[in-house]
């Protein structure tokens, strides 16, 4: 079943550009990373699934319903954490999340509530303004998550989170998922991204380039590192299956391996390796390095 | 809604004390002075300088009418300004409203909620001032002749409320339209000094005339008849019925406004045919 579907979905703020037309569907059960560049159009579609921005063109359904002419049917149905979160400064967190769960038609389960705090180790009893990002953040996580929505839209979940505090929001989301129960949230960071998404789709300059499923893509990945060399080694020097060089200056060689590793370390020894780097790759990168092999095969 | 109402006006409780115990000690500022001053205002009421300004000073309802009273919407409506646009523009500048809309509850619902609250607090706070002044009215009558009962004052008091809701419903739904808490509390701020200037001017300057109708403190009563003839009902209901014109705007507005976007109408994301 269908949970998310958009046909041509495009939001303009005069002549600006906010998405144009991103075609998606997230099924039920599935854990959907959407990610992209600041700026590129992540939030503005969260919030038209939201009815909080009103498309220029296209349409957007969520649970099969119209976002725009059944949105507080749908936000029943929504747990939705905000990518900039922002709290009444002197309310106390425990207040606000009554004041939320007020506003569901069905009650909110208090012992969920509570396994949610403790789990997050949040202090619930102080004033919003008292509190730091990162618990800021878990006040949100604990309002989207609480009412056990089908559907939880969530954007930057890990933001200002502490790496202990980052693996809870991961295991609630498998957890969800395990419960049937569907995610669609942002992010920039890859090994979370890797562990709980089924599927990821990559935004840019507010248009959806690829969706792809995430083994698909790891399969494809690929490492970046940087060799310095007591020798400079000729211009074919990694030209090795598995191996492309990327730049190089002077002793300094950049190479982008996927299957060649063990090659091109044999190679680097030669010519008498003195360090080597790994670098960081954004998995737009290896989304773009996958559709390029894609269509080399075609 | 109703929790979200709960929410609303608990969160003015302290507005309405800060405003309410300020207000009513300005007027017990004035009424408590009156035995005081009393002979001495008697002779300025002769000055053209008073009659041209519509000032009477010959009794304590004029004294206090000319002193107090006419200031109540002007002073609350400051507190009018502030809070009507602070709901909605100021709430989307905040990032607040954002959590709000995202919940299972209708735009309009939101905006009733809020509207209520405001509506509520602003006659709370009206009681405030005018039960802070009863006991003062009521020792002052005990040593000057007062033909003002505390329960008279107290309605003359509360008789500021429909002005300072029309400019809260007028301030509600700038808030909804333009884009900015900025833009909406300049905006009704300019109305505001204006609706004040042409009710002023229009009732020195005859040619000017023809602009009283349209300013809203034409059907507010601040002379000493209020206390003799009572609140008019005429007035009152023009204003009222101004409140709730520029609700049902401020509601057809949010309804339509693409939230956190920050645009003005013009820029918004329109539907194309």
């Amino acid at each position: 079943m269908v949970i998310i579907q958009t046909h041509d979905l495009s939001v303009y703020y005069g002549s600006h550009r906010g998405i144009k037309d991103v075609n998606l569907a997230v099924e039920q059960g599935e854990v959907f990373g959407f990610l992209g560049p600041n700026g590129a159009g992540k939030t503005t579609t969260q919030r038209v699934l939201l009815d909080i921005i009103r498309p220029t063109r296209g349409s957007a359904q969520v649970f099969g319903m119209d976002c725009q002419q059944e949105g507080v049917a749908i936000r029943e149905r929504v747990g939705y954490l905000p990518g900039e979160l922002s709290l009444y400064p002197t309310m106390r967190g425990q207040a606000f999340l009554d004041l939320l769960a007020s506003m569901r038609p069905d009650p909110v389960d208090p012992a969920y509530r509570q396994e949610l705090v403790e789990r997050l180790n949040l202090d619930p009893s102080r004033r919003m303004k008292e509190y730091s990002r990162g618990n800021k953040q878990k006040i949100g996580i604990v309002a989207a998550f609480m009412p056990r929505p089908d559907l939880l839209i969530l954007d930057e979940p890990t933001s200002g989170l502490d790496p202990l505090m980052q693996q809870v929001v991961m295991e609630l989301v498998l957890e969800a998922k395990a419960e049937g129960r569907t995610v669609f949230f942002s992010s920039h960071i890859l090994p979370e991204v890797q562990a709980v998404c089924d599927r990821v789709g990559i935004i840019r300059d507010g248009e959806l380039i690829a969706t792809e499923r995430v083994e698909a893509l790891t399969e494809q990945q690929f490492k970046r590192v940087r060799l310095t060399l007591r020798d400079t080694p000729p211009t074919d020097a990694f030209t090795l299956e598995g191996v492309t060089e990327t730049d190089r200056t002077d002793n300094t060689v950049r190479l982008e391996v996927t299957t060649g590793l063990e090659a091109a370390m044999q190679q680097a020894l030669t010519y008498g390796l003195l360090d080597i780097d790994t670098l960081p790759v954004t998995l737009e990168e290896i989304f773009m390095a996958y559709y390029s092999e894609e269509q080399t095969h075609a | 809604m109703l929790n979200l109402f709960k929410h609303e006006l608990f969160s003015r409780w302290a507005a309405v004390l800060g405003w309410g115990i300020g207000l009513g000690a300005f007027g017990v500022m004035y009424t408590s002075i009156f035995p005081q001053v009393a002979d001495e205002v008697s002779l300025l009421a002769d000055l053209q300088i008073y009659a041209a300004l519509g000032i009477d000073l010959t009794s304590f309802e004029a004294f206090i009418a000319s002193t107090t009273i006419q200031f109540v919407p002007i002073l609350l409506g400051i507190y009018a300004i502030i809070t009507s646009t602070a709901t909605l523009a100021g709430e989307e500048d905040d990032g607040t409203l954002e959590t709000l809309v995202a919940m299972p509850i209708a735009r309009w619902q939101i905006v009733t909620a809020k509207a209520a609250a405001i509506a509520v607090a602003l006659a709370l706070t009206l009681l405030l001032a005018g039960l802070i002044n009863a006991p003062v009215l009521a020792a002052v009558s005990q040593t000057v002749e007062v033909d003002v009962a505390p329960g008279q004052l107290i309605a003359v008091v509360l008789s500021g409320w429909p002005i300072v809701l029309a400019f809260t419903m007028i301030g509600l739904f700038l808030s909804a339209l333009l884009p900015t808490r900025r833009a909406a509390s300049l905006t009704l701020a300019v109305l505001f000094i204006a609706s004040y200037f042409a009710e002023n001017l229009s009732g020195m300057v005859s040619s000017l005339e023809a602009i009283k109708p349209f300013s809203l403190f034409t059907y507010f009563d601040s002379s000493a008849d209020v206390f003799r003839e009572g609140v008019r009902a005429g007035d009152a209901a023009v204003l009222l019925a101004v409140a709730v014109v520029f609700f049902g705007l401020a509601l057809w507005a949010f309804h339509r406004r693409d939230l956190t976007v920050g645009a003005w109408p013009w820029q918004r994301p329109q539907p194309e045919s």
